[in-house]
């Protein structure tokens, strides 16, 4: 076996997920406690509280994080919630953009008012602290437009050490990202913090629920999860028309199957693995 | 051949305000295939693909970086403060203070700044070592008070609260599971012997790391069990590893797929759709890479 190419794996690999994904079949997911409690504390945030939306990701994990990200932006702004939008990944700020001038419109809302755009900010984890101490010192302008922060009528109740902000979201997808949220404005100011994460920094915060963090949606399959709490009311995606989160929250079903058949086959290869170790012990 | 069958009518060719566009199509398909085409062996797709990522990714960072780093909290803000009224205040680290003040802080920072790079010029100087002084040392402040009041003091706060084994008041109780109500993993029982789990493991894991002493048979056992939970954790984490790895590659495939949509057929709706021309893109990069050699790859 030690000839064994390992092309053959990725070819096996390939076929799995190619062959899987031409089945299209949606699979229902029950929430995770996690996830509960990720959608019960948006949906328990009082009418026109303000929340800061963070985008700590970039394209290399937006397969995991995007629905997620888009779900959260829709909960937010149907329920009336208002949304200060900073990014401490380079890479973010065209999520940011591209998600609310396409959901915002939806739900009638308005730049300044209900959400705003304040962009990436380069530091890192003293970044984050800096926004934690004085979101005015932080930025001076938003990313929009470059407008004056003081003229944004959304930001006029927000006090310096995160007063007026009723939660903060992180979409993690590493580092810098939530755990660097916590240790510097969770742990500091006790604003209850919510995140969305990728799959390898999932396992990290496990630690931190529910004390430090107040609900996640972990990987693609809280993703999933989320995504049918949000939609449950949302009428039945159409064919031929636009994508809708629907469509996104049946995108998402599909590719539960392919996981786990992709995760089926490399259980079997580490099955096998150990097998043929075992029984060419003796023979080595 | 993915190129070929890209071309339909209804779907423009190149347009800068969307990314639905024959061109964007084509470059998904090809970036995705060439990055692919590494696990057969590295190629020069592979290479192409590579260097116009780092290109751009290193080109939009830089930008991003002058716009928020240096035109934003340096250009921009000493505009304002020099354009300010009179009697009014810029806000710095949350204090209100003088423009004055404000400018000549930004000043400070980008003096700071310039004398980080002199290091390019002099690779040895001294000028260097005053701000990577101040970047370590405020740096490691920063991250030791945070990250010791998260990850020491409040974990310590939670498993030491009431023994660790507090359960939420929303936790159920065992006779209403067995009434049909709710999941196992909701029950007070499941959270309780999930704290115990928890308080056992963490402690043996302790152990496990004390070399103070000499440990006897006892303690080795509990170390054992420490390693054990040590490896249950580093399994778990190789599996999230694996589910994000997995989710990437099926997005990729959906993504790749997305171009077998009837509008992107060469001769109407049922012909020469992508699939077939992935295949046939895939077998003659196939046989390409047959015919290559190192040296023709190190050469590109």
């Amino acid at each position: 076996m030690k000839d064994f190419d390992r092309r053959w794996i990725f070819l096996a690999m390939g076929i799995v997920v190619v062959s899987l994904f031409t089945l299209e079949k949606p699979t229902e997911m029950p929430p995770s406690e996690y996830v509960q409690s990720y959608y019960d504390t948006i949906e328990a945030l009082p009418e026109g509280s303000i929340v800061m939306l963070s985008a700590d990701f970039d394209p290399a994990s937006a397969a995991e994080l995007l629905p997620t990200y888009q779900a959260t932006i829709h909960h937010l702004l149907r329920r009336n919630i208002r949304v200060i939008n900073v990014a401490t990944w380079p890479a973010a700020p065209p999520y940011t953009r591209a998600g609310f001038d396409e959901i915002a419109p939806l739900y009638g809302k308005a730049y300044g008012t209900d959400w705003v755009e304040l962009g990436f900010i380069p530091g890192d984890d003293v970044a984050m602290g800096s926004i934690g101490q004085s979101l005015r010192s932080a930025y001076a302008t938003d990313d929009r437009d470059s407008t004056p922060i003081a003229e944004l009528p959304l930001l006029d109740g927000i006090q310096d050490r995160m007063e007026g902000i009723e939660v903060l979201i992180s979409m993690s997808a590493g580092y810098p990202g939530i755990l660097e949220w916590i240790a510097q404005v969770g742990g500091r100011y006790e604003v209850p913090i919510l995140t969305a994460t990728t799959a390898v920094q999932t396992p990290d915060l496990f630690a931190y629920y529910p004390t430090q963090l107040s609900g996640f949606a972990g990987a693609a399959t809280g993703a999933t999860q989320y995504l049918q709490l949000v939609t449950v009311d949302m009428p039945v995606a159409v064919e031929g028309e636009p994508e809708t989160l629907v469509d996104v929250k049946v995108n998402n079903q599909e590719r539960m199957l392919i996981q786990a058949g992709a995760h089926m086959l490399i259980l079997l290869l580490i099955l096998v693995g150990n097998l043929l170790y075992f029984f060419t012990k003796g023979s080595r | 051949m993915n190129m070929l069958a890209l071309q339909a009518a209804e779907v423009p060719f190149f347009d800068w305000t969307s990314t639905n566009t024959h061109l964007s199509g084509w470059l998904i398909c090809f970036f995705t295939l060439a990055i692919f085409s590494f696990l057969y062996k590295d190629n020069p797709f592979y290479k192409i693909a590579e260097h116009v990522f780092v290109g751009v990714g290193t080109a939009y960072f830089a930008l991003q970086y002058y716009n928020e780093g240096i035109r934003g909290p340096i250009v921009e803000h000493i505009d304002r403060a020099t354009n300010l009224a009179p009697n009014e205040f810029v806000t710095l680290g949350g204090v209100d203070v003088d423009p004055t003040v404000a400018i000549g802080v930004r000043l400070v920072a980008a003096v700071l700044g310039l004398m980080l790079l002199s290091r390019v010029i002099k690779p040895s100087g001294w000028a260097p070592r005053w701000p990577l002084a101040l970047m370590v040392g405020i740096y490691a402040a920063i991250k030791m008070t945070g990250e010791t009041q998260s990850k020491l003091v409040q974990q310590i706060q939670g498993v030491v609260k009431d023994g660790g084994l507090t359960v939420p008041d929303s936790a159920l109780a065992w006779s209403d599971f067995m009434a049909g109500s709710g999941s196992i993993t909701q029950t007070a029982a499941y959270l309780t012997v999930g704290k115990i789990v928890l308080v056992i493991g963490l402690l043996a894991t302790l152990i496990h790391f004390m070399f103070t002493f000499k440990r006897g048979a006892g303690l080795n056992a509990v170390s054992r069990v420490g390693i054990v939970t040590l490896m249950l954790t580093f399994g778990a984490m190789f599996g999230f590893t694996v589910l994000g790895r997995i989710a990437l590659l099926i997005e990729r495939v959906e993504n790749v797929f997305t171009f077998a949509d009837p509008n992107y057929a060469v001769l109407g709706e049922s012909a020469y759709l992508t699939p077939p021309a992935l295949i046939t893109a895939v077998i003659i990069l196939v046989l390409v890479l047959r015919k290559m050699t190192g040296k023709d790859v190190e050469a590109t």
